[in-house]
């Protein structure tokens, strides 16, 4: 099973058992608890009032830390994960492309070619820094929001401003990006990403068209990643 | 209320705490989508699709608008190029608001050019026209057009010209680049343009570019071929050029012959495919008939014909080896899919038109023809000399679709479609390009419009025929006040630039795209369009020029087209506006256009059961030419050691006259120099930058060297877009017999050292 689904029914388990004891533990009655009866749980002989104690630490204070921090993982980590993209099937067929080992588009060669060895979609759509991370899960929360409630039309459009960091990052400081001296020049406007890397160095995932359903490649795109 | 004291029932209470928790929650997941949503981040107010004003490949373009301005061009992802453009493109970006443009009317008065209302300089145009009619006949005026005008403008002129004032003499700067690959794809399948398609590079498995570096004047296609080579192992990029140029330097196989001589090469290669079984006798049986240009004759005497061009017999004479000569012919013939792609370095040759049918007689002999990947495909150097000139006819020899001046059942077509009278079209060819200026020199003719070009640098001889301009009442319409041929003008009019008007564009794969007007042109600037209405007007020609709009004129010329082969009648306007362009043949609103020309399924003039069928032949077969070498008249002489060829650089296009202002493009190609080999620099006792003399028997000049260490030696090459090195004041104006365009590519010169 495949660390991300672990995760996911770790922390589905976690979260109704911090329901549960926060349930019970804000049901319980406190005035009868006597410190003289005592509770066997296991090997450990505890008077109810400790072990009520313990429960309602765990309830209200590990079990939500735990779960905070299973689901903090879950989506800011796990979602990294090209898996965590695919799950929402308009993206299919970015990833199918994108392991197609006759495909050219550069998200297909960057893969390939092992030069972003993880997270792939991640790497290259999300921008720099604490900033960049925010941006990118707040855009992965509209996509969900969008395709939960089935507000979307395929082909999906790339909205907004692809940020060149994203190339220049692994490509700016080497010997053949320097060797092109319109690199040079334009380097500002590479810079600010007012013109974009893509436009001269291709395209990154199947075109519109190949994308619409009813092209012969829709079909092929998608029946691939399933 | 009792509270239980334990278990897990729920009150009314906690039901509606947990209920409007739920609801609180989800209210703010929906306000947190919702600004999200509004969140746009920052990019143009509207993007507008649209054309790249440069080279022939005719990328689609985004262009991204804030608040009347243009803030960002990127490459159209839904057009054929699937959203890859150059640096040229990118740039384009900044092409309305370089310095320089030409704002109002200017007219020549006592040597210098001064300002002028537009109607002070039209009507010195119009009676100066007139007043050289009278006197000397309506041959004694001249039109010298453009690639890069609308289909629309040189339609107009073309009318305007040949069925108005009743002269042939419309030519223009495609005679200098694509006259022979029209000659060659005419003479060889009875009708001009590209069989092919860009699309093929995506299933070719050997791509044979000889003649061309697309690596720098059409980059999006060479992105493209690159991506099909590494996509498939087993491809080849075979490249032939006499230089080690970019493109080359990324090729598997570059050869390079002799300048001039690679006739021999396309013979040898033929000669070997006939010789080693490697001939598609199947499709030649079906689809193919040779002739010696006279006379049809047989395989056998194809045969015999290339006896002599035996690979071992030529290789001395080519500069190519004998065993590279047969693998090459091996891969082309036997590869999956062969695409060639070839422009400038065959087309600018004294035997361009017999270069072009060669290398469309390799495709059929070897049954290269037709399938996916498998087609001779000529690149264009403009963005609109296919639509706006070749498929206009607008040059001397030709009237619109395919007709010919000299054709007298041609000219009652046209003038009928125009509703002239019989008679109104000259059976006389105009002058073409070289012979138009020869004829400024000694005054046959007097008068002319030159409209979107610069013949002042970019006519090979340029200071014969600068002379030769200087003579002649030049009118010219220009974007930019400053030009070469600007400089010249007796009348100068100012042009609008690209988004600033409307118009189609075809590129060179029979594609014809809508460019909109974005934006207003600066100053008093207008459309070339309105130009030549109004001309028409003033010349009491206004009556034939009835469509005045932009899409008028279109409605009028693709309803005309429709009396052809070429049949784009479906185009319509709104086709245009909503799709990325279409391909012709494409004759009514719901067909989708054809990407393969004279194949069954795809084309639809090709009968069903007839597989391949080219129809622009009599007998609906394709013609291989049995065409002799015939060395250039540009030989070397021990007084004039070196080849001189000539080209572009991947930051600038053409002559300059927009590239050169775009900061990025100057700084990054710098100024052009004149590169030598290192051997042949050692030599001449020349260092990097040092200045030198390029002197040829059409004139001299000086400028800075650049050495390659692993230069062609007896080669020298300079870039065609730098006024300062004008270096076509050099190039040779011998010209192809058939299709009149100049040998630029082949130049005997001598090179030394200036001291300092």
């Amino acid at each position: 099973m495949e660390a991300v689904t672990l995760v996911r029914i770790f922390g589905t388990v976690l979260g109704l058992l911090g329901i549960y004891l926060a349930y019970r533990v804000g049901r319980k009655r406190f005035v009868p608890l006597s410190t003289a009866e005592t509770v066997v749980v296991g090997h450990v002989r505890l008077s109810p009032a400790t072990l009520w104690k313990m429960l309602a630490f765990a309830a209200l204070v590990a079990v939500p830390i735990l779960t905070m921090a299973v689901a903090n993982y879950h989506t800011f980590e796990g979602i990294h994960e090209v898996q965590a993209c695919g799950q929402c099937h308009v993206m299919r067929p970015m990833i199918t492309d994108m392991r197609d080992p006759a495909s050219q588009t550069l998200a297909a060669r960057h893969f390939r070619n092992g030069w972003i060895p993880q997270a792939q979609c991640y790497s290259c759509h999300s921008d720099y820094g604490l900033a960049g991370d925010m941006a990118a899960k707040a855009e992965g929360f509209r996509h969900l929001a969008r395709y939960t409630t089935r507000t979307y039309r395929e082909p999906i459009v790339f909205r907004g401003h692809f940020d060149n960091a994203n190339c220049l990052k692994c490509h700016g400081g080497t010997p053949r990006f320097g060797a092109v001296k319109s690199h040079q020049t334009v380097w500002p406007l590479l810079e600010g990403s007012t013109m974009l890397c893509l436009n001269c160095h291709g395209q990154p995932h199947p075109t519109r068209a190949a994308r619409t359903p009813g092209s012969p490649d829709y079909a092929r795109l998608m029946e691939a990643a399933r | 209320m009792s509270q239980p004291e334990d278990g897990l029932d729920l009150s009314r209470r906690d039901l509606l705490r947990i209920a409007g928790g739920v609801a609180a929650a989800n209210v703010l997941g929906a306000a947190t989508w919702g600004a999200l949503e509004l969140m746009v981040p920052a990019t143009a107010d509207a993007w507008h699709k649209s054309v790249c004003r440069f080279c022939g490949t005719g990328c689609g373009i985004q262009i991204g608008m804030r608040d009347g301005r243009i803030l960002d061009v990127r490459g159209d992802e839904q057009a054929h190029n699937k959203g890859v453009i150059c640096v040229k493109g990118s740039m384009t970006r900044s092409l309305p608001y370089v310095e320089g443009r030409l704002l109002q009317p200017k007219v020549r008065r006592a040597g210098k050019l001064v300002e002028a209302s537009w109607d002070e300089a039209m009507g010195l145009v119009a009676d100066t026209f007139k007043k050289v009619i009278a006197e000397h006949g309506p041959d004694a005026v001249a039109f010298y057009g453009s690639g890069q005008l609308f289909t629309q403008e040189s339609y107009v002129a073309n009318k305007l010209f040949k069925a108005g004032l009743r002269t042939n003499n419309v030519d223009g700067n495609p005679r200098l680049c694509m006259a022979s690959a029209a000659n060659g794809y005419t003479q060889v399948y009875g009708k001009d343009e590209p069989p092919g398609s860009y699309v093929d590079a995506d299933h070719a498995d050997c791509f044979f570019i000889m003649g061309a570096n697309p690596f720098e004047c059409h980059p999006p296609i060479f992105e493209r071929i690159r991506r099909r080579r590494a996509a498939r192992p087993e491809a080849r990029i075979i490249c032939v050029d006499p230089r080690r140029t970019l493109t080359a330097e990324r090729s598997d196989l570059h050869l390079a012959p002799i300048p001039g001589t690679d006739l021999l090469l396309l013979n040898a290669m033929a000669q070997v495919i006939c010789a080693e079984g490697l001939l598609d006798t199947a499709f030649v049986d079906k689809h193919v008939r040779f002739s010696d240009g006279e006379n049809t004759v047989d395989l056998a005497a194809f045969r015999k014909f290339l006896e002599r061009y035996r690979p071992e017999a030529v290789e001395a004479e080519l500069g190519v080896p004998a065993a590279q000569i047969r693998e090459v012919a091996f891969l082309f013939a036997r590869s999956k899919a062969t695409m060639s792609l070839w422009t400038m370095g065959l087309n600018q040759r004294v035997q361009g038109v017999a270069l072009n049918n060669m290398i469309n007689g390799l495709h059929l002999i070897t049954g290269q023809f037709g399938r996916p990947g498998a087609t001779p495909f000529s690149l264009t150097g403009q963005p609109n000399a296919c639509g706006g000139v070749r498929d206009t006819g607008a040059l001397s020899h030709a009237l619109p679709n395919g007709r010919l001046v000299v054709n007298e059942k041609h000219r009652a077509e046209v003038e009928e479609l125009w509703g002239v009278p019989a008679g109104t079209i000259s059976a006389k060819p105009g002058y073409d390009a070289v012979s138009l200026f020869r004829a400024m020199e000694d005054g046959r003719v007097q008068a002319a419009l030159v409209m979107c070009t610069n013949p002042g640098q970019s006519m090979p001889a340029a200071d014969r025929y600068r002379a030769a301009m200087d003579k002649c009442f030049l009118v010219v319409a220009e974007a930019f006040a400053d030009s070469e041929t600007a400089q010249v003008a007796d009348v100068l009019l100012p042009a609008a630039l690209w988004i600033e008007k409307e118009g189609v564009f075809g590129q060179g794969e029979r594609r014809y795209q809508l460019v909109e007007k974005l934006l207003d042109p600066p100053g008093q600037a207008r459309s070339d369009l309105a130009i030549l209405t109004e001309l028409a007007d003033r010349l009491g020609h206004g009556a034939l020029i009835k469509a005045r709009t932009p899409k008028d004129v279109w409605d009028e010329w693709r309803n005309f087209s429709a009396h052809s082969y070429y049949n784009f009648k479906g185009m319509t306007y709104e086709r245009l506006r909503a799709e990325r362009g279409l391909q012709w043949p494409c004759p009514d609103e719901g067909h989708p256009g054809t990407v393969r020309r004279f194949v069954e399924g795809e084309d639809p003039f090709v009968k069903k059961g007839a597989g391949f069928e080219f129809y622009g032949q009599p007998d609906k077969r394709a013609v291989v030419f049995l065409r002799p070498y015939v060395p250039s008249p540009e030989k070397v002489t021990p007084d004039l050691p070196f080849y001189l060829t000539t080209g572009r650089v991947l930051e600038q296009w053409h002559t300059g006259t927009m590239t050169q202002r775009i900061p990025e493009l100057a700084k990054a190609s710098g100024e052009a120099r004149i590169e030598i080999a290192g051997g042949d620099a050692w030599k001449l006792g020349i260092a990097d930058g040092d200045r030198v003399e390029v002197k040829s028997r059409y004139g001299a000049l000086e400028g800075r060297a650049r050495v390659l260490p692993e230069g062609r030696p007896g080669m020298v090459f300079a870039a065609f877009y730098d006024a300062k090195l004008l270096i076509n004041r050099v190039v040779a104006d011998n010209v192809d017999p058939t299709s009149k365009q100049p040998e630029y590519k082949v130049t005997a010169v001598a090179v030394r050292k200036l001291e300092v």
